[in-house]
């Protein structure tokens, strides 16, 4: 891509971001109905879930291109598994941050150790070791090839981690948990937040790319200047 | 079959030289049981229904221990190298580094058992084949991974530090299992119910060991 | 009502946390443009 159409993308995926994120707050603050329980206090599942779904497609993205990394070894596939793999975590530190908050009003208690509490939390931490991976690696073709490996097993994990809790807990039911079908006139919000947390994804993953693939550019830089020398 | 034999040979012939990391698994593995027996002090009356958890975690540290070890050997001694220039394919250096370790982890977990039915006052008989069965089962899954994570964080430079930070969130299905199976046998005697934890232990050993069996030699590559 | 500085809360989180993010991107982005810099100026000067 030449750098003028990059620099639209930006622009349009910008706007896109804007229009979308102000629409979707709207949707969430005021254009959804009050929930007859909660509250005020159901509009943070507005965010909540859209985190979650947006967060487990990031770990999705980062699996594939794992994959392709490992069987291609092209650096842009690793570029885009480490931007995936940040950007999963970034979205998860937003699931964990707000679940809490609401569970505190309406649970009565900040956490509790149920399925979908406890998987959220050790997927965070299986990308956390997949960031030590990288960070802890000097060698820039190693690191690659060896975090796409782990890449592939945390994905891999990860539904096992969730039926295992989710039987073994299932044995000390959580009542709370289920809130069943999502009421038809609270769709729209739905659907308009996640739409924006999908495009907000779609344009950190951009950034956060491009970010990577400056830093390869200064790798071959200072390789250059090696070999001047 | 025989080149994963003379790798999983070669490997007990050195520890049973030195006796290196059985000690330190065995030891240590000593040293977790008597620190939750003063963790668990007060309630004595459900330390049975506590065992099963204590148990594991004295094998999942005295393993990470063993596991630590694993490739540490090779690489001090400079035999890393050597290792890699085998006439086999890394798969084989893998699955006999896997039996290895699980065959030294058996041999601590033995130990720490009876340790464990000493220091917690338990009495088992007719168990004690189930209970082996699921050892046996836990330790597969356990070294399944474990072996291949052992592999990365040798390169690294954080190597001990970093093997368990990757090592238990991956491990987690094992361990929550390994230590519901262990609570059946022990607590309830329905036997029945040991088919589920078995199946998941057995379907994570097999997925991980095939998955790892393919990309070990992306770990281990020059 | 008195539940709405949870909802505030967790709003607030979630844009700071985002916040946060993006600044470090930014200084990344910044840092390495400027390193990039650096070495074509010795590159250029070197040949």
């Amino acid at each position: 891509m030449s750098g003028k159409a990059q620099y639209r993308l930006d622009i349009l995926l910008g706007i896109l971001l804007f229009a979308g994120m102000s629409f979707a707050l709207y949707m969430a603050l005021i254009g959804a109905p009050t929930e007859r329980t909660m509250g005020d206090l159901q509009r943070i599942f507005y965010f909540h879930v859209p985190a979650a779904i947006t967060g487990l497609a990031a770990f999705a993205t980062n699996f594939v291109s794992s994959l392709v990394f490992l069987l291609r070894k092209n650096r842009r596939w690793d570029a885009l598994a480490l931007a995936s793999a940040e950007l999963g975590i970034l979205f998860f530190c937003m699931v964990l941050v707000t679940g809490p908050i609401w569970a505190k009003p309406v649970w009565f208690v900040w956490w509790t150790w149920s399925p979908r509490l406890t998987a959220s939390f050790i997927l965070c931490l299986l990308y956390v070791a997949y960031m030590l991976i990288r960070k802890s690696y000097e060698d820039p073709e190693r690191k690659a090839s060896v975090s796409a490996v782990f890449g592939v097993i945390a994905f891999v994990d990860a539904p096992l981690v969730w039926f295992s809790i989710r039987w073994w807990r299932d044995i000390h039911p959580s009542p709370m948990l289920e809130t069943g079908g999502l009421d038809p006139s609270m769709r729209p919000a739905f659907y308009a937040c996640l739409g924006a947390f999908l495009i907000l994804f779609l344009y950190l993953l951009r950034r956060r790319f491009c970010l990577e693939t400056m830093r390869n550019k200064v790798d071959g830089l200072l390789l250059r200047l090696d070999e001047m020398r | 079959m025989h080149k994963i034999w003379a790798i999983f040979r070669k490997d007990l012939l050195i520890e049973f030289r030195t006796k290196d990391s059985l000690t330190a698994m065995l030891f240590f593995g000593i040293v977790v049981l008597v620190v939750f027996n003063f963790a668990l002090g007060s309630l004595h009356q459900a330390v049975r229904s506590a065992v099963p958890g204590v148990l594991w975690v004295a094998f999942a540290f005295s393993g990470t221990l063993g596991l630590n070890r694993l490739f540490a050997v090779e690489k001090e001694n400079g035999c890393l190298q050597g290792l890699l220039m085998i006439p086999a394919d890394r798969g084989a250096v893998y699955l006999g580094k896997m039996l290895a370790s699980c065959f030294f982890m058996l041999i601590a977990e033995a130990v720490l058992f009876i340790a464990a039915l000493v220091l917690f006052n338990l009495t088992v008989r007719n168990e004690i084949p189930w209970l082996m069965l699921v050892f046996v089962v836990g330790t597969l899954g356990f070294t399944a991974v474990g072996t291949l994570l052992s592999a990365i964080a040798v390169n690294t430079r954080l190597r001990e530090v970093l093997l368990p930070l990757m090592l238990f969130p991956v491990i987690l299905p094992i361990l929550i299992n390994a230590v519901e199976a262990t609570d059946i046998i022990l607590n309830s005697a329905d036997y029945g119910a040991l088919k589920l934890p078995l199946t998941v232990m057995s379907a994570f050993t097999i997925i991980f060991a095939t998955i790892s069996y393919l990309l070990f030699e992306r770990v281990l590559e020059e | 009502m008195d539940k709405m500085h949870y909802l505030f809360a967790a709003y607030m989180a979630i844009w700071i946390l985002l916040a946060l993010y993006l600044f470090s991107i930014h200084s990344r982005e910044r840092k390495l443009r400027e390193e990039i810099e650096r070495l074509k100026n010795i590159l250029d000067k070197a040949e």
